[in-house]
């Protein structure tokens, strides 16, 4: 069985013929693994299919017939644009189509009024370019600067740069979205003029469904084109410097300048950012797992295992850094003002100031998680909450103690409680943590802490971040809603009832449980049987 | 599975598995295939280099065609399938390995993060296609005769020689010996008499081989590995009867291969040649520094520079490399690895500034982010329309700049470039930097 020859034909009508394939060859190259964000976990290797066949449509107009050809064929579909995130962006059942966007790259921005329009296929790192020629910025979401700016923004989109512009929705303007059965819809004041500038419009906000914190990955149909709020930026130029792995952008340091400090203890920590947030100075305010300064400072995997295995669980717990990045935004004499200012609050907690390299390597265009994959070959985000400061700190030590439980195969980092932020001027702390692994070694375990990681958020009533298809529904939603699961299922049959778009999500991670033998041990929730999905 | 244990020297169980970088065998690279994370580090230029929304990718094949597999991403995954046997040779796979220079984008965007040997991947992987009886290509297998018939790729049969005119003297015996190549002995022939004009300002006798022969880029690029070291071996041997005691050579793509693809196949190192390999702009940049080379005629033009592949991000000499993987992949003995960084942008760039007279504008995309020309390794050969589709790509480039002419250090981007400006109906002049610098050169 495959797609559907007719429909085959009509998708391959709309894109030409240049733009669709089903060869193997082709097809191998949308492989999920067997490496890469989250690859090599079970969930990948259970729950991750080739493509029958793969489109590349190049606007919105191509992007809805091909939906509507799949509706009427009956042909499950994911939409993929610049590929980076993972197995939970691959197909998960056979005879699948993927909708390649990367072709949709339209761009253009408005520097009057502060936003850019986007296509699918337009990275970060070159949305935030074209800002900085226009006066402007916007944040370059952890996930790496090579995301399409729309996959990122409807998903995560925060990075460090949160600290002042605050969570990704809230830059999202107007939004172009082809519903799942191919319906088309405007949304922000784009519902009712030509002019996407304000994020909300008449009627309910759909851009809820978009995203909960991290998006529903492609299973309530297609964002192909937003328009993004940026925020004016300094007018230096930032000059890029070196040659990799040593690039960076080379700062002027009277307009933008990163500030190291190293606190006491994880009061001062907080109270630090807390006081920063409070004066409402800084770009960003962020506390680094140890281990980043070790891959920033290695030449390679070797080289970062020397430095990091002469850390222990003393040195890591004692441990507390701020990084606080200062940018001049009017003048150098708002630099000025904001240095003093941190220095007052760093001198109140007892900070002392280390050495920082007058360069960025990492926030403000570059942001590059890839380099995460250099000590272990595998990883994940597997956690990421935003909470209150003092409950996000709570978090991250909550986990270091969780984590010992699957080391190995999870890496040892001495019990690092992973990352720790402000978010909107200290109105959110965030926590996020990371795992690695070397995914040639038996990584059950690595299956087994995520679902873990449910069920101590729930335990502990951490806000989680990857509330949506990133965990078992019927574990989560019965916890967070009390009814979200149910929620979530009633928006999916409303929108799709015929389960097309980029099935069985939102009910992957359950479908993943059920599949998976070794998984059976830690599943202590209740389970409708069957999954109320469509079976493939 | 591995533990730590932290009071013993050796802390890892992890059962250690042999690393060699010989290319003749594609199972070497099933670590660096399985690990290719598809960040995408080898299709865009470097973020901190990344221009906006024009000019924005690194990797000519995946922008010749957009389905993933024609990236290192879908080409690691596709070797991985070929390795295991899950995929069959096909047309349309052959297109999507050979559609593509080996330019080394892709190598150098993986090293910006990760420690994959992408570059010699491709290699392997077109090796294990020639031993499977799937390539050579039809174009290649002609260029292969050419070479056995005639020496040379064009399969031309006059004098290879004839560019030596009355003004240009070669040495019966000096330290250095020119290596001209085919493309400049027979095509680019200004390049050669530029390189000699050069020769001679600098006060530099040089000699050159009595019967000298293609550097065989070509075979070695479509797999035929035991052809293309024959080749390399009698190459060397003849480099060695001579004497000589530096070899200098003006194109891009027998400086790769003298200096890596010879050392590669013959596993010997760089250094272990018994001669050095120099590119026209090592030697001519060191002949400025010492003052022997003045460059005093003014050229009244505004030009910019491609920096071809091969005297970029793909010239670190050559490290013989076997070894063992561990404990998360690390290997023993330690490596420093070919990242491109010995890439001669400096060089380069010192000899434009010092042109009086000429105004030199950077393209968008450069150094080790520069885009491929899409004339080199016998891509152009057997995919005219890959060439074309790269080649015009760069050319926008080029126009954007509003440069009247584009120089580069290899004689394949001259021909290249050359072409595309024509069909283009464009009066921007494709010119070698050995050409530009001879016309600095008051003689």
């Amino acid at each position: 069985m495959s797609i559907n020859r007719q429909a085959y034909n009509a998708i391959q009508a709309v894109v030409g013929e240049r733009y669709i394939s089903e060869d193997p060859a082709v097809m191998t190259g949308y492989r999920s693994g067997p490496a890469g964000y989250e690859n090599g976990t079970g969930y990948e290797r259970v729950m991750t299919v080739l493509p029958h066949a793969v489109c590349l449509p190049k606007n919105t107009e191509e992007i809805l017939k091909v939906v509507k050809i799949c509706n009427r064929f009956d042909v499950p579909y994911v939409p993929y644009s610049t590929g980076f995130y993972g197995p939970r962006t691959h197909c998960h059942v056979e005879n699948e189509l993927i909708i390649d966007m990367k072709r949709h790259n339209e761009f253009d921005i408005d520097v009057k009024h502060f936003y850019y329009n986007v296509g699918t296929g337009v990275t970060l790192a070159s949305c935030q370019q074209e800002a900085f020629n226009a006066g402007a910025y916007a944040v370059i979401g952890g996930g790496g600067a090579q995301c399409s700016a729309i996959c990122n923004l409807i998903g995560d989109g925060w990075s460090p740069l949160s600290h002042r512009i605050g969570l990704p929705h809230r830059r999202i303007l107007g939004t172009e979205l082809v519903l799942p059965d191919g319906d088309y819809v405007e949304m922000g004041s784009l519902a009712v003029s030509d002019d996407p500038f304000w994020g909300e419009g008449p009627g309910p906000d759909l851009r809820g469904l978009l995203r909960g914190f991290t998006g529903l990955r492609g299973c309530l149909g297609i964002v192909t084109k937003m328009a993004i709020k940026t925020l004016p930026f300094q007018p230096e130029t930032l000059v890029p410097t070196g040659i990799a792995p040593n690039t960076a952008l080379a700062l002027p340091d009277k307009r933008i300048k990163w500030n190291n400090y190293l606190v006491p203890n994880k009061a001062a920590q907080v109270k630090a950012m807390f006081e920063i947030g409070h004066a409402e100075i800084a770009a960003a305010c962020t506390k680094v797992p140890k281990f980043w300064r070790a891959i920033a400072k290695a030449e390679d995997k070797e080289e970062f295992w020397k430095l990091w295995l002469v850390e222990n669980e003393e040195s890591i717990r004692d441990f507390f850094i701020v990084r606080v990045l200062l940018i001049g935004y009017t003048s150098e004499d708002d630099m000025i003002y904001q240095e003093k200012v941190l220095n007052d609050i760093m001198a109140e907690v007892g900070g002392t100031q280390t050495r920082t390299k007058p360069s960025d390597e990492s926030w403000l265009k570059n942001a590059d998680s890839a380099g995460m994959w250099l000590m272990c070959g595998s990883y994940v985000s597997v956690d990421y909450i935003i909470e209150s400061m003092t409950q996000a700190v709570q978090h991250g030590s909550t986990y270091a103690e969780l984590k010992k439980k699957y080391t190995p195969p999870l890496m040892p980092d001495f019990g690092d409680p992973g990352w720790f932020q402000n978010f909107e001027l200290g109105h959110q702390g965030y926590s996020e943590f990371l795992i690695y692994w070397d995914h040639r070694e038996d990584v059950n375990g690595v299956d087994q802490f995520y679902v873990d990681t449910s069920k101590m958020n729930i335990k502990h009533r951490y806000y989680t971040s990857l509330l949506g298809p990133h965990q078992p529904l019927f574990l989560t939603g019965p916890m967070y809603g009390p009814n979200y699961h149910t929620w979530l299922l009633k928006v999916k049959e409303e929108f799709d009832p015929k389960w097309v778009s980029h099935p069985p999500v939102p009910l992957a991670h359950d479908d993943f449980v059920n599949r998976a033998p070794w998984m059976q041990e830690i599943k202590d929730w209740e389970v409708p049987n069957p999954l109320p999905m469509r079976q493939w | 599975m591995s533990v730590v244990d932290q009071k013993l020297g050796d802390r890892y169980d992890t059962p250690k598995t042999p690393v060699a970088f010989d290319i003749s065998n594609l199972k070497n690279f099933v670590y660096d295939m399985q690990h290719c994370i598809k960040c995408k580090g080898c299709y865009w230029v470097e973020h901190s280099y990344n221009p906006g929304v024009k000019f924005n990718v690194r990797c000519s094949s995946n922008f010749y065609n957009d389905f993933d597999a024609y990236g290192a991403m879908g080409k690691m995954r596709i070797g991985l399938g070929v390795e295991e046997g899950k995929l069959k040779w096909t047309d349309k796979l052959l297109e999507i390995l050979y559609a593509c220079t080996l330019c080394g984008a892709c190598d150098v965007g993986c090293k910006r993060n990760l420690d994959l040997e992408i570059e010699l991947s491709l290699e392997a992987l077109r090796v294990q296609a020639v031993k499977d009886g799937a390539a050579p290509l039809p174009a290649h297998k002609k260029i292969y005769e050419n070479i056995v018939k005639k020496n040379n790729i064009f399969g031309a049969t006059e004098n290879r020689a004839k560019w030596v005119t009355a003004d240009v003297k070669v040495a019966a015996k000096a330290d250095v010996l020119y290596f001209a190549g085919c493309s400049a002995s027979y095509v680019n022939q200004d390049i050669a008499q530029a390189t000699a004009k050069i020769f001679k300002a600098t006060g530099t006798p040089f000699m050159m081989l009595k019967d000298e022969k293609c550097c065989g880029n070509v075979p070695f690029s479509a797999g035929m590995f035991d052809d293309a070291k024959k080749i390399a071996q009698a190459n060397v041997a003849a480099v060695k009867a001579t004497g000589a005691k530096t070899l200098v050579t003006s194109c891009a793509e027998c400086y790769r291969m003298w200096k890596v693809d010879y050392p590669k196949m013959l596993d010997i190192a760089t250094s272990d040649l018994g001669f050095e390999v120099l590119h026209l702009i090592e030697f001519a940049d060191k002949a400025l520094a010492d003052g022997k080379l003045k460059l005093t005629k003014p050229v009244d033009m505004r030009f910019t520079y491609h920096d071809a592949c091969s005297v970029g991000r793909l010239c670190d000499a050559w490290v013989p490399y076997k070894g063992e993987r561990g404990w998360m992949g690390m290997i023993y003995p330690g490596l420093r690895r070919r990242r491109g960084r010995q890439g001669l942008y400096k060089q380069s760039r010192n000899l434009l500034n010092a042109i009086p007279g000429a105004t030199f504008a950077e393209l968008v995309r450069v150094r080790e982010n520069a885009f491929c020309c899409g004339g080199g390794r016998g891509a152009k050969q057997a995919f005219p329309d890959y060439a074309k589709v790269t080649g015009n790509h760069r050319f926008e480039e080029i126009q954007s700049i509003g440069a009247e002419a584009i120089i580069s250090a290899c004689p394949w981007c001259k021909s290249q470039f050359s072409e595309i400006a024509k069909e283009n109906g464009d009066n921007v002049k494709a010119m070698d930097i050995a050409e530009l610098i001879a016309a600095s050169v008051e003689i």
